[in-house]
């Protein structure tokens, strides 16, 4: 499985309101419960920031991968938030993170749900693609950008 | 020409398509008197490269290696018993490592005839990097491929089988 699998249009957000590191967490999570209506706000938002909590997932280069696995949820979902510009989300090299990678997946689907965050992980490790990636202004460009 | 397609591998990876997969090939060993392996690889490598990419914390890349762990041998069980239930015997190989890697290596090391996969992924992208691990076996593999697809009528076909007495 790759984030190709799991890439859904209705599952990005571009660009994100919040300011803040918990609001762009809640916003994502909020993306999330709004297209799929049996999830569980609450659960799944207590799950991503008892891993934030952890350590950051804000990465280098601007991109953030927060992710959980949780009961709440019975398949592996992304969803892809780009702010408008930089937050402070504890990143790695000390920058602001711009290109959010949400990633929620099941307890028992471990193999898939590393298996996406890999690739991301590689997907977001290109210069070039981070810079189309922030020159995106809806979804529909986004979508591209991962598609052909 | 009667011992040709005598050796099935059949990749699991926990998802139901490579559960199909199985049943694709355990009904395919029934009628070609073949023998199916089932193969499931705990990805270290992607593992390694969360740890790495510091993703994932030393604690987390542990107890996802235990979760994987646990899903192999879950899996591999359960294809087990499905041969079972069909006389076909199925030998089960965990491995670990770079997923597609690791099969192409078993195909060739044991003369596999058909490496039978299920879940190719429906979009594809030109970004090499994006290919799934099925996606580099169907590509990298040595043998024939047989690519299971309609889960409806591999049911059918498995049921239509008779049970082992």
């Amino acid at each position: 499985m790759t984030l190709m699998d799991v890439l859904d249009k209705n599952l990005i957000k571009i660009p994100l309101a919040g300011e803040t590191k918990s609001e762009i967490i809640e916003e994502l999570v909020d993306v999330l419960v709004s297209h799929r209506a049996q999830l569980n706000r609450e659960e799944i938002l207590s799950a991503v920031l008892a891993r934030e909590a952890l350590g950051s997932t804000g990465l280098s280069d601007g991109v953030a991968i927060p992710h959980a696995k949780t009961t709440a949820i019975s398949s592996v979902s992304l969803v892809i938030g780009i702010a408008g510009k930089p937050v402070d989300f504890d990143a790695q090299d000390g920058k602001g993170s711009q290109f959010f990678f949400l990633v929620v997946a099941p307890e028992n689907e471990a193999s898939a749900h590393i298996e996406v965050l890999a690739s991301i992980a590689r997907a977001t490790s290109s210069a070039p693609f981070r810079r189309l990636l922030s020159a995106a202004r809806t979804t529909e460009e986004v979508m591209e950008l991962f598609i052909d | 020409m009667s011992d040709a397609f005598k050796n099935l591998l059949v990749y699991l990876d926990g998802s139901e398509e490579s559960v199909t997969a199985a049943m694709a090939a355990i009904v395919l060993a029934k009628q070609l008197d073949a023998t199916v392996t089932a193969m499931y690889v705990v990805n270290t490598r992607a593992l390694q490269d969360l740890v790495k990419a510091r993703i994932f914390l030393d604690i987390e890349e542990q107890e996802y290696r235990r979760d994987i762990e646990g899903d192999a041998q879950r899996y591999l069980n359960h294809v087990q018993r499905l041969g079972e239930q069909k006389a076909v015997p199925v030998i089960p190989v965990k491995a670990s490592g770079t997923v597609h890697t690791e099969v192409r290596s078993y195909v060739q090391k044991n003369h596999v005839d058909i490496l039978v996969l299920g879940g190719i992924s429906e979009i594809h992208s030109r970004r090499d990097e994006l290919l799934s691990e099925t996606d580099r076996m169907m590509r990298t593999a040595s043998c024939p491929v047989l690519v299971v697809r309609d889960s409806d009528s591999v049911w059918d076909m498995f049921e239509a089988v008779p049970d082992a007495m």
